[in-house]
């Protein structure tokens, strides 16, 4: 458990790529460079063809909103300023087998539907008590879906 | 769903253990919320009074069986330090509730076989109620600790398992069209049978389908409602040879089938191909096999329930009705001990009878088909258990000859 629970642990060597490109704004998968297949989550191995070559790629961001759940209760107590919010799980266009756990920003309640498309926007995770923040790949609706 | 679904998990290879051995003794211990009590003063409890149903003494019981993943439980000093006893006993880290409530009856059959016990205790307790003003112990605490889930699903508040089954509710009602009605006629149907028993946690507190449909949300689309309780209790069974079993003062209570699976993407829920299902898709089938038996012969059914999607899910992955099916199958009085449908958690489960983690389950299995349930459903020979712990399902297959 990272010592500034429940930010990320930024140094964890199996998700460092992960949080260092969100600073940087992009979001990037592992994929194999061997046989092209995405693995999430991040593995030492491809699951595909076992190759150690697994490679962090940017990926474009587009995705759908698979499920989503209104949290309205505060599980963890650095949840109680944020609830209710709404989390839930984006699947990437380039590989839908690929589901992230996000945030869902920017969005009107009745707006959100699931499979509706979806894109990353980068956005700071703070928590009470915490000074350090980390910034995030979250989701929001795109205004006008691909056709 | 569609092309991942035929490989996202697994089932364990069982040796044929049908008819080897069977339940003789059942005991609970006192189910409550916060009491105070140890999880091994509880255990205890409910370990006296399996052993005095069974009829045995202490010291006949010579396999011991538990959770040893979840301490502190009852295991083999607890068990001398209690009764004053020292003789050997099999044991088994491999028990207890979850899962491994339908699982040890396989243990403890292969133990059984080769000569290493006679009598098996399986035993799980918890004091969770208790525990919960200090932060220790609980549900989430095991997922909270893993890597993965710390850094890429709890920043995002994708945490603990209420988010994580409200978000597979929500996906099952639009993949299926299943509806918040469905899912509190499950409920509805748990609450019923704990108001019949006595020593539920549940038990004089009513439920109807309005007044459910009138409660706010805990996880939209889950009320609290939808959820397990959090209590303090325990419960244990026994089981011996089947000739044996003859012997003893219980009408013996078959164990005539047990599977288990696992799901390849362990307790990932987020990452599960098969989103809207549980590893009982092959957990369950090698259990009917083995008992020669099918969904339909099924009289009595206790699911492991920490939410209603949970076991809506896992009555279809059984094989009780078609997948996707499952929120038509349990609307009305279809769950009900009395409904001519299929009676189900006819204790109170663990939305309304008490949070032991499906041991209860297995005990209310025997109950039945003894004869002895409060909520007696009339004539049951065939009880079924579905176990589930995330990663893992197993299906024991309970009957009476």
């Amino acid at each position: 458990m990272a010592a500034e629970f429940p930010l990320p642990d930024t140094e964890w060597e199996m998700t460092r790529e992960f949080w260092a490109a969100a600073e940087r704004g992009e979001l990037v998968i592992p994929r194999c460079d061997a046989c092209g297949t995405y693995n999430w989550y991040p593995a030492s191995r491809c699951k595909s063809c076992d190759s150690e070559k697994l490679v962090w790629t940017p990926v474009t961001g587009r995705g759908r909103l698979f499920s989503w759940a209104v949290v309205r209760h505060a599980f963890l107590k650095e949840f109680a300023e944020k609830v209710p919010y709404v989390t839930g799980l984006v699947v990437l266009d380039e590989d839908p087998s690929i589901r992230l756990a996000t945030n869902l920003i920017d969005y009107e309640a009745e707006q959100l539907k699931i499979d509706m498309p979806v894109r990353v926007v980068f956005r700071p995770l703070a928590f009470p008590g915490i000074s350090r923040e980390v910034i995030a790949p979250m989701f929001a609706p795109v205004e006008e879906p691909d056709v | 769903m569609g092309a991942h679904t035929n490989d996202w998990g697994h089932a364990s290879d069982f040796e044929n253990v049908g008819g080897e051995v069977a339940v003789v003794g059942v005991g609970e211990a006192d189910q409550t919320k916060a009491s105070g009590r140890s999880a091994q003063e509880i255990a205890a409890q409910a370990v006296e009074r399996a052993i005095a149903d069974a009829g045995l003494e202490p010291e006949e019981i010579d396999g011991l069986m538990y959770s040893g993943g979840m301490p502190p439980q009852f295991d083999e000093a607890a068990f001398h330090a209690h009764f004053g006893t020292r003789h050997s006993m099999f044991v088994s880290g491999q028990g207890g509730g979850m899962a491994w409530a339908g699982t040890a009856p396989y243990i403890a059959a292969r133990a059984i076989r080769e000569g290493k016990a006679r009598h098996v205790l399986n035993v799980f307790s918890v004091a969770w109620a208790t525990q919960r003003g200090s932060m220790l112990g609980g549900p989430g605490q095991f997922h909270a600790a893993e890597p993965f889930k710390g850094n890429l699903e709890i920043p995002f508040g994708w945490f603990p398992q209420p988010v994580y089954f409200a978000t597979i509710a929500r996906r099952h009602m639009y993949e299926f069209g299943t509806t918040q009605e469905q899912l509190g006629s499950i409920a509805v149907a748990c609450r019923r049978h704990a108001n019949l028993t006595p020593g539920a946690v549940m038990h004089r507190k009513p439920l109807s389908l309005e007044e459910y449909l009138s409660r706010p949300m805990l996880v939209d689309p889950l009320r609290v409602e939808d959820c397990c309780l959090i209590s303090d209790g325990g419960a244990a069974f026994i089981m011996s040879s089947f000739e044996r079993a003859r012997d003893l003062q219980q009408p013996p209570i078959e164990v005539a089938g047990v599977g288990e699976a696992y799901s390849g993407t362990g307790t990932y829920w987020s990452q599960q191909s098969a989103f809207t299902s549980t590893p009982q898709v092959y957990s369950a089938p090698p259990a009917f096999a083995m008992a020669g038996l099918e969904p339909k012969d099924v009289d009595v059914l206790t699911l492991y329930d920490p939410f209603t999607i949970v076991a809506l899910m896992q009555i279809e992955d059984m094989g009780f009705c078609k997948k996707g099916e499952g929120g038509p199958f349990v609307e009305g009085q279809t769950l009900h001990f009395d409904g001519g449908g299929l009676p189900y958690n006819t204790h109170g489960g663990l939305l309304s009878h008490a949070y032991v983690l499906g041991i209860a389950h297995v005990v209310e299995l025997v109950r039945q088909l003894r004869g002895q349930a409060a909520a007696q459903v009339a004539g049951a020979r065939v009880g079924v258990y579905g176990g589930y712990t995330g990663h893992m399902a197993s299906t024991l297959i309970l009957r009476r000859l």
